[in-house]
């Protein structure tokens, strides 16, 4: 148990190093979820144009 | 040869398919070494000798440092492609760039500055690299703003190209004119890690992290490039295939 | 529209040569510019005022004041020169002029370049001159009087090239100023970067050669590539 906290202390630069490694986790997590969104909302743009082609016709 | 795989990427329909079987092939070595990396770095990697374990802020902030001015490069160099070819797909590429770089620029900056407060006693210095790297998060913030302020996709493709294309002049130039102005000015301490040679098992962890972050960047590039390219096609025929579940 | 401005590249078989082309469109732009003189001083009031604000907001010392006399200078000329930039293509964007000029068969680098002659000429100049009064109010010596007009001269050059740059980028967006700021800041900081230590060199009676060459060098780095990137943001934004 002593190593863990040790680990955890980071020899006195916890404050600074785990921030480090969380902002950088969310900004790598952020990025694939931002990433998959934009594909989502693409396809279902594109679903929606095909959508009205089919069935809306001639523009008026 | 070459020529017909050069011209096949740049057609949309084979860039939506092979983006999408690539992926896999980025995204899970990538998370494999950050994943190694971040366990070497962080538990394997003994301290160092002036740092203690503070310098494993090394393993996050060099890899984003230099994922940032890998990702503009590829942004510039996608922009240019796009602007004189004319290839939409790699005005894509630009616009899948920008963001991920922005962020990657944001990460960078924030884990140098919480590097720089304990090791050098200010959370923020005006020095040439911490400057230069400013100005390109700035850089991102321009292009992808003026993208957004153009409702035409294709003028707003062009229009941001010209504008990656000026910043990589830029790029140099800003940061040898910081350097010029800091010498001049006889500024304060110079940022370096002053050690002998760096130490194998300092070493692997990092070039584990570099390698990591580059094939994470193709795999969230390659997911992005997929929902550019969508957006620009309007009535191709390949799309119905494409994009019925 | 794309087609023609192609076309129009193409042939370039145009009846008047281009430099006497050039140079009408500058006296255009002058003379257009001269009709709405309230227009013109704007700029300039707004460095004046920017720069008392510095007094004002640090304190009335002189010796305080020279210190930061080169960064208030050049940060206030960098704004003013922003503010003017909107000008530059508004109109003759609007009322079809610079899609005459794109598809008149002449060099529109050429054109575009001396809309930012006179663009310089009407803001840039005055603006040299009137630094080196803004740096004796911020007690500067008069000794310093050369280097500070040398200086701006040179550097404003390298803003209204880096400008119109920017300008031709936003053309088709309204509102922006912002926009435009955000795009033309970040070039235009090298020349920040050494025009104000040029500055800072002449007021405190030192040589300022080195810095001042190398605004030089911008200013004719703008002078080679801003024309051509100009005319290609204004030509994708008149497709």
């Amino acid at each position: 148990m002593k190593e863990l906290s040790d680990f955890f202390d980071m020899g006195g630069y916890a404050a600074y190093v785990w921030p480090s490694y969380v902002l950088t986790l969310i900004v790598v997590v952020l990025n694939i979820f931002w990433a998959r969104r934009l594909l989502a909302r693409s396809r279902e743009e594109a679903r929606r144009r095909l959508a009205m082609r089919a069935g809306g016709g001639e523009t008026p | 040869m070459a020529w017909t795989w050069f011209h096949r990427l740049g057609s949309p329909p084979y860039i939506y398919s092979l983006a999408g079987r690539l992926t896999p092939w980025f995204a899970w070595p990538a998370a494999l070494l950050i994943v190694a990396g971040l366990y070497d770095g962080l538990v394997l990697a003994p301290p160092d000798y002036q740092q203690g374990d503070g310098f494993r802020i090394l393993y996050v902030h060099v890899p984003t440092a230099y994922m940032s001015i890998m990702i503009y490069t590829t942004m510039a160099i996608s922009a240019a492609v796009g602007l004189i070819w004319r290839i939409k797909v790699a005005h894509a590429v630009a616009a899948s760039c920008a963001p991920i770089g922005a962020s990657i620029t944001f990460c960078a900056l924030v884990t140098g500055s919480l590097w720089g407060a304990p090791m050098w006693g200010t959370y923020w210095e005006w020095d040439p690299r911490v400057t230069s790297e400013l100005i390109l998060l700035f850089l991102y913030f321009g292009y992808m703003g003026l993208r957004s302020a153009m409702e035409d996709m294709q003028r707003a493709d062009r229009a941001s190209a010209l504008l990656a294309v000026v910043g990589i002049v830029n790029v140099p130039i800003i940061h040898y004119s910081v350097v010029w102005w800091n010498s001049l000015h006889q500024g304060p301490s110079l940022m370096r890690l002053d050690r002998p040679a760096i130490q194998v098992s300092m070493l692997v962890p990092l070039l584990m992290m570099i390698l990591g972050f580059t094939l994470f960047f193709v795999a969230v590039l390659l997911v992005r490039l997929r929902g550019e390219v969508l957006s620009r096609e309007r009535a191709a025929s390949w799309i119905r295939e494409a994009v019925t579940p | 529209m794309a087609a023609a401005l192609a076309e129009a590249r193409r042939t370039r078989t145009p009846a008047t040569p281009l430099l006497t082309a050039a140079g009408l469109a500058l006296t255009r732009d002058l003379r257009l510019a001269f009709r709405k003189r309230g227009q013109l001083i704007q700029p300039l009031v707004f460095f004046a005022i920017v720069t008392t604000l510095f007094p004002l907001a640090i304190s009335p010392e002189l010796s305080r004041l020279r210190d930061v006399a080169p960064g208030v200078l050049w940060v206030a000329a960098l704004l003013s020169s922003q503010l003017a930039l909107e000008f530059l293509f508004r109109d003759d964007a609007s009322d079809g002029t610079l899609e005459q000029y794109a598809l008149s068969g002449q060099s529109l680098s050429c054109l575009l370049f001396a809309k930012t002659a006179a663009h310089w000429l009407l803001t840039g100049l005055p603006l040299a001159i009137m630094a080196p009064l803004a740096g004796l109010s911020l007690g500067a010596p008069a000794a310093a009087v050369p280097g500070i007009v040398a200086a701006v001269a040179v550097g404003s050059v390298a803003l209204s090239l880096i400008g119109a740059t920017g300008a031709a980028l936003t053309l088709g967006v309204k509102r922006s100023g912002a926009l435009l700021s955000l795009l033309t800041l970040p070039l235009a900081m090298p020349v920040l970067i050494f025009g104000a230590r040029a500055t800072e060199l002449a007021i405190k009676g030192e040589g300022y050669g080195p810095p001042l060459e190398l605004l030089g060098a911008l200013a004719v780095l703008g002078l080679t590539l801003a024309p051509l990137a100009t005319a290609a943001g204004v030509r994708v934004n008149l497709e």
